[in-house]
This record gives structure tokens, C-alpha cells and sequence, in this order.
């Protein structure tokens, strides 16, 4: 194989420095028969074979690193990608369901609560009451019958001021029949007098 | 004004002795498609290196040309599409980095050579031949019998699906060929005018402002045509093979 250096001019053309080995002169004397200037450049035949081996190789090749390589890669991260947002929504799916759930458990935890906190308050509310209800009638009966010892004691009272107004009554009378009449009335006609007045 | 020509001339650029009488040596066309190719598998090194969750840019682009490509197989051949993606990839990503290259001021534009354009037709119609073979056996030639069409025109139309599949890689080669070939001769031929222009006083350097404006922006068409190229290309490699993996369906 023949060794060139390259280099690139302005046009486009790539110069190529000529290599030291003798087949390439005779090479370019066949080459020059060949590739003669005739119209388009495209049109020199000798220079196919070249071309569509070169590109068949390339072809083949490049077809190989995508095919094996570098296309699995990209569809994989395309793939991957998918599959992660797919991953993501799905755990926020359930993790909103959840949070519904939770929720709705914490709702129901709490009117429980409060039916029982309602429940306790109506209770303590009754118990209250009944205890003071017992109480207020234990007092009322208390007061009614001291009311009525009271009352017992006044009637006493009375009765005995209205013995001792009579018995007043009686002495008065008889105090007085004695002095009018000089005469001191037995004590039974004093008291049929006082009961015929009184009646 | 330079020749518009010169840029398409083959130069030897590494001798190889030849093989049954057939010169092989490395010319600058031959050496611009390994470099093409030697781009190509750079960038998609680069590209998948890290093969990110959350892609950089050049992975994004990657990943871009990777899902561009796939969905045409996808949509065109269907579900088989994907065993034929990493060749019409190929394709692509090769014609495409082809294009590009010669797109840089002094690179040779291997794509403007009949030779690789006639040779990238040729395989593509050669494997559209051996998967109608391998997939269908003799049922491949029922790809020149459509259904449903009278007996009495059915030679006609046999032989013209014949010819319309005959030309198929003429019209590739072609298209690719010519396309390159126009753009890059349209660009000297501007960029001389503005050179020439220039040279002749002061209405020449309106003339050449002009003419330097329309080079620029014939620039910028060729970038696209060196992208549409490639991706034409690839397109109807897709359409091809959907002919011979669907037979049944025509």
C-alpha cells in the first residue's frame, strides 16, 4: 500500500502528495487514459468501482454500529424514558388515592370523634341535671318540712296565746261582773258566757 | 469566474493496488462517505453517551432524527416497520451527513457523485427484492399484478408496474444526484457572480450585494434541500418496502 499525506486547498480538490513506489506511476499513466476530461466529472467511469466499494463497505459498516450500537441506546432511553414517566405518574396515582383514602378515613375518625365527644357532652349534660334535680328535690323536701315544723310551731302558738286570751277573757269578766254586781260569778257561768260571745 | 465543475472532480487520495482490474483506491469521494460515516457514529456516541432521563441537546437531537425516522417507518410499513428502521436509518443518517458535510466550504459533496447516488438506489431496490423474496417467495410477483384490473388490460398494466419498478432507483439516483449537483453548481456560479461584480466598480458592488444576498439565502435553501434530500430518500425506501411487507394488502 502505497503512503500519502493529504491536504485540503481551496476548490475543494485534495492534493495528494505523490508516494515514492513505482506502480503509482504507472498507475497514473493508466489513470490518465482512463479518466480523461470528458464533460461531467461524474461521468468517469474508472472512478466507480472505487466509489460504490468504498461506499458498500462504509454502508455496511455504519449499518452495523447503528443497528447493534447506537440505535438500541437511543430507542432504550426513549423507552426508558417513557417507562419512567409512565412509573411516575402511576406512583402519583396512587399516592393522590392514598392521600384521598387517608383522607377520607381522617373525615370519618373525626365525625366519629366528634359524635362521641357530642355523645359524652349530652351525657355529662343529663347526668348533671339529674343530680341536680335529685338535689334541688332532696332541698325542696328538706324546706317543706322544716316549713311545716314551722307552720306546727305557729299553730302551737296560737293556740296556746288563744287559751291564755281566754282564760284572760275569763278573769277579766269575772274581775268585772264583781265589781259591777259585787258579786264574783263562779268560774263555769263565766265560761258559758265567753263560749255563748265567742260562738 | 472558477469553474463550477471543479468541485465534482475525483482526486486519488490513498492508492490501492487493483483488484480484478478494477481501480479500488480511496479518492476523495470515497474518503468524504467515511468521514460522513465517521460523523455520524461520533455524534450518535455523543448523543447516547449518557442516555439521560432528562436529555442535553445533543441527545435531544438524537433522539429527534432516531423518532423522526421511526415513526416513518412506523406509520408507512406499519407494525413490521421497525425491523427495517435501522437500514432505512441508515440511510438516512449517511445521505444526511453526506449532504451536510458538503455543505462546508471546500468538503467534497460525496452525494453529488452519480456513482454513490446510483449505488445508494441500487441497495435500497436490492433489499426491497430479497425482503419481496424472503416474505413472499414467488407471491412477489404478484407486485406487478394489481387485483381488481380487467384481463385484457392486465398485460399493459403489468408492463408498466414492471417499468414504474424498474425506474424506482433510477429516480432515486437521480433525484439525490441531481438535487446536490444543482445546488452546489447554482452556489459557485453566485458566489463567482458576486466575485466578478465586484471587480467592476461601483454599480458591479451593487450588483454583487445583490447577488451575495441571494447566495446567502440560496445557502440557507441548500441546508434544507441537504436535510429534504435525506429524508426523501428515506421516505421512499419506507414506501418501497411497504410495497413487498404488505403484499397481501394490494
Amino acid at each position: 500500500m502505497a503512503q500519502t499525506t493529504t491536504e485540503l486547498e481551496p476548490g475543494g480538490a485534495i492534493v495528494e502528495t505523490p508516494p515514492t513506489t513505482l506502480s503509482h506511476d504507472l498507475h497514473e499513466s493508466t489513470e490518465a487514459a482512463e479518466h480523461g476530461t470528458s464533460g461531467l466529472p461524474q461521468f468517469e467511469f474508472g472512478y466507480w468501482p472505487g466509489q460504490i466499494f468504498w461506499l458498500l463497505i462504509v454502508f455496511a459498516i455504519l449499518y452495523v454500529i447503528l443497528s447493534k450500537l447506537f440505535l438500541p441506546r437511543v430507542g432504550g432511553a426513549i423507552e426508558a424514558r417513557a417507562a419512567k414517566i409512565e412509573g411516575d405518574l402511576a406512583d402519583a396515582r396512587a399516592a393522590r388515592d392514598e392521600a384521598e383514602r387517608q383522607s377520607a378515613e381522617a373525615a370519618a375518625e373525626l365525625a366519629q370523634a366528634r359524635g362521641r365527644a357530642q355523645k359524652t357532652a349530652a351525657d355529662a349534660k343529663a347526668a348533671a341535671k339529674a343530680e341536680a334535680d335529685t338535689r334541688n328535690a332532696a332541698e325542696e323536701a328538706k324546706l317543706h318540712e322544716r316549713l311545716a315544723v314551722a307552720e306546727a310551731g305557729i299553730q302551737a302558738g296560737r293556740e296556746k296565746a288563744m287559751a291564755n286570751v281566754r282564760s284572760l277573757a275569763a278573769e277579766t269578766a269575772e274581775a268585772i261582773v264583781e265589781k259591777l254586781s259585787g258579786q264574783a260569778p263562779t268560774r263555769a257561768e263565766v265560761d258559758a258566757a265567753i263560749a255563748r260571745n265567742a260562738a | 469566474m472558477a469553474d463550477p465543475m471543479h468541485q465534482f472532480e475525483i482526486q486519488q487520495v490513498l492508492e490501492l493496488p487493483a483488484v480484478a482490474g478494477f481501480d479500488l483506491s480511496i479518492t476523495n469521494s470515497a474518503l468524504w462517505m467515511i468521514i460522513a460515516a465517521a460523523s455520524v457514529t461520533l455524534f450518535f456516541a455523543a448523543a447516547s453517551a449518557k442516555a439521560a432521563v432528562v436529555p442535553g441537546r445533543l441527545q435531544s437531537v438524537g433522539e429527534m432524527l432516531y423518532e423522526l425516522i421511526h415513526n416513518l417507518t412506523d406509520s408507512i410499513i406499519g407494525h413490521e416497520g421497525k425491523r427495517y428502521f435501522p437500514f432505512v436509518f441508515t440511510l438516512f443518517a449517511f445521505i444526511l451527513a453526506m449532504n451536510l458535510l458538503g455543505m462546508v466550504p471546500y468538503f467534497f459533496t460525496s452525494t453529488s457523485q452519480l456513482a454513490v447516488t446510483a449505488t445508494l438506489g441500487v441497495l435500497v431496490i436490492a433489499v426491497v427484492i430479497a425482503v419481496g423474496f424472503a416474505r413472499n417467495g414467488l407471491g412477489f410477483f404478484k407486485l406487478f399484478v394489481p387485483s381488481g384490473v380487467p384481463f385484457f388490460v392486465l398485460p399493459l398494466v403489468v408492463v408498466i408496474e414492471v417499468i414504474s419498478f424498474l425506474v424506482r432507483p433510477v429516480t432515486l439516483a437521480l433525484r439525490l444526484f441531481g438535487n446536490m449537483v444543482g445546488g452546489h453548481v447554482v452556489l459557485k456560479v453566485f458566489g463567482g457572480f458576486v466575485v466578478s461584480l465586484g471587480a467592476l466598480g461601483a454599480l458591479g458592488i451593487v450588483g454583487a450585494l445583490v447577488t451575495l444576498t441571494g447566495t446567502v439565502a440560496i445557502t440557507a435553501l441548500e441546508f434544507m434541500v441537504a436535510f429534504l434530500q435525506a429524508f426523501v430518500f428515506a421516505v421512499l425506501a419506507c414506501v418501497y418496502l411497504n410495497d413487498v411487507v404488505n403484499l397481501h394488502s394490494h
